[in-house]
């Protein structure tokens, strides 16, 4: 007997899933994905409160096109949708029950501490979708004068949404007013 | 119209990323069974993903003079079980054990069998036992049937490298062969 022929006399067949082939590639894949849009981790992340996540997340896409991101849901031991992550442009926003972490939704608060400014690309369409879903206007879709298109809506329960659209370079001194004092 | 090349593919996933799939495609059933060869099912399935992503974030550095991208990703594969050596030593011993089985069987037909109860095992530890490089090349060129230029594209060396690794080699395989031959006549 060769000598290459002994070392071959121990050359064995593992016993493969054939589905490691497709977890593989999915490796793959996730290292080409992250390479053509690279990983999006934003510095700030908005945690919104509500009563009833679920329905948020439905209204939030519906009306606002706020997509929610399946993997990063967070699910108790009974099933209970905890915390589940929208995500909206290069932007992400955190959806989380009401009362955790000492945040109240305005539902049962009664108050708006404070909005979330979201910068669109098509402010009309936008606008037209939100109304269509049943968001509440808060103030009317019009155009300022240092150079943006808004609009203000309330969501399902209560938090408040401001939309905006560039329209318009303004030079410094023809500016009166500023944005967000609408 | 002919199917292009892995260096063509490779060459194009530069500006498009997502060309690098048919790389996968193409070459992952042959790594996955390289690497279960070497190490087992587990260690091949935990294995074969990150074989291509690092193929992938190396891609640049592939030679485009070469039309086939296998030896380069075999070289990549042979790195990647540096690290699952453990892994690997346990897996070489269980197929001296089966291995010694199956000649076990064969030799009662055979009157020149080797005694292979004691030879086996030796062999998987002499396997064990080679420098890394020369394990490396031993396993490509015994197991996967690479050439010896392939297995100089896999890890790349200059071919009259492989060479003499291959020789160092098979002296040791031989030193066992012969030794073996020897014990069955003195168990005699």
């Amino acid at each position: 007997m060769k000598p290459v022929d002994l070392a071959r006399k121990l050359r064995r067949e593992a016993a493969l899933d054939p589905a490691a082939l497709d977890r593989g590639k999915a490796v793959l894949m996730a290292a080409i994905r992250q390479e053509v849009e690279p990983t999006r981790r934003p510095t700030i992340v908005p945690q919104v409160p509500y009563e009833d996540i679920r329905a948020a997340l439905s209204f939030l896409e519906r009306a606002f096109g706020f997509r929610e991101i399946p993997t990063a849901r967070f699910v108790g031991a009974d099933g209970e949708l905890l915390h589940a992550t929208v995500e909206f442009g290069n932007s992400l926003i955190g959806v989380g029950g009401q009362g955790h972490h000492g945040a109240i939704s305005p539902m049962s608060g009664g108050v708006e501490s404070q909005f979330i400014s979201v910068h669109v690309d098509d402010i009309d369409a936008h606008y037209q979708r939100a109304v269509a879903a049943g968001a509440r206007i808060a103030d009317e879709l019009r155009d300022h004068s240092w150079g943006e298109r808004t609009y203000w809506a309330l969501d399902l329960e209560g938090h408040r949404w401001r939309f905006g659209q560039p329209i318009r370079e303004v030079p410094q001194s023809e500016s009166r007013g500023r944005p967000g004092q609408e | 119209m002919s199917s292009p090349s892995d260096a063509e593919v490779i060459s194009r996933s530069l500006g498009e990323p997502e060309a690098f799939g048919l790389i996968y495609d193409r070459h992952a059933a042959s790594l996955l069974r390289f690497l279960g060869r070497r190490a087992g099912a587990k260690v091949a399935e935990g294995l074969v993903g990150e074989l291509f992503r690092i193929a992938f974030e190396r891609r640049r550095t592939f030679d485009a003079s070469r039309a086939s991208a296998l030896p380069w990703l075999y070289g990549i594969g042979s790195n990647l079980l540096l690290k699952h050596r453990r892994g690997e030593a346990r897996w070489l011993r269980a197929s001296a054990r089966m291995a010694t089985g199956l000649e076990a069987a064969e030799a009662r037909a055979s009157a020149a069998a080797l005694d292979a109860r004691l030879l086996f095992p030796r062999v998987a530890d002499a396997i064990e036992a080679l420098p890394d490089g020369d394990r490396e090349a031993l396993l490509l060129f015994a197991w996967e049937d690479l050439s010896y230029q392939s297995v100089a594209e896999a890890l790349e060396l200059p071919i009259g490298t492989v060479r003499s690794r291959l020789n160092r080699a098979r002296a040791r395989l031989r030193e066992l062969l012969e030794a073996n031959g020897k014990s069955k006549v003195r168990s005699r």
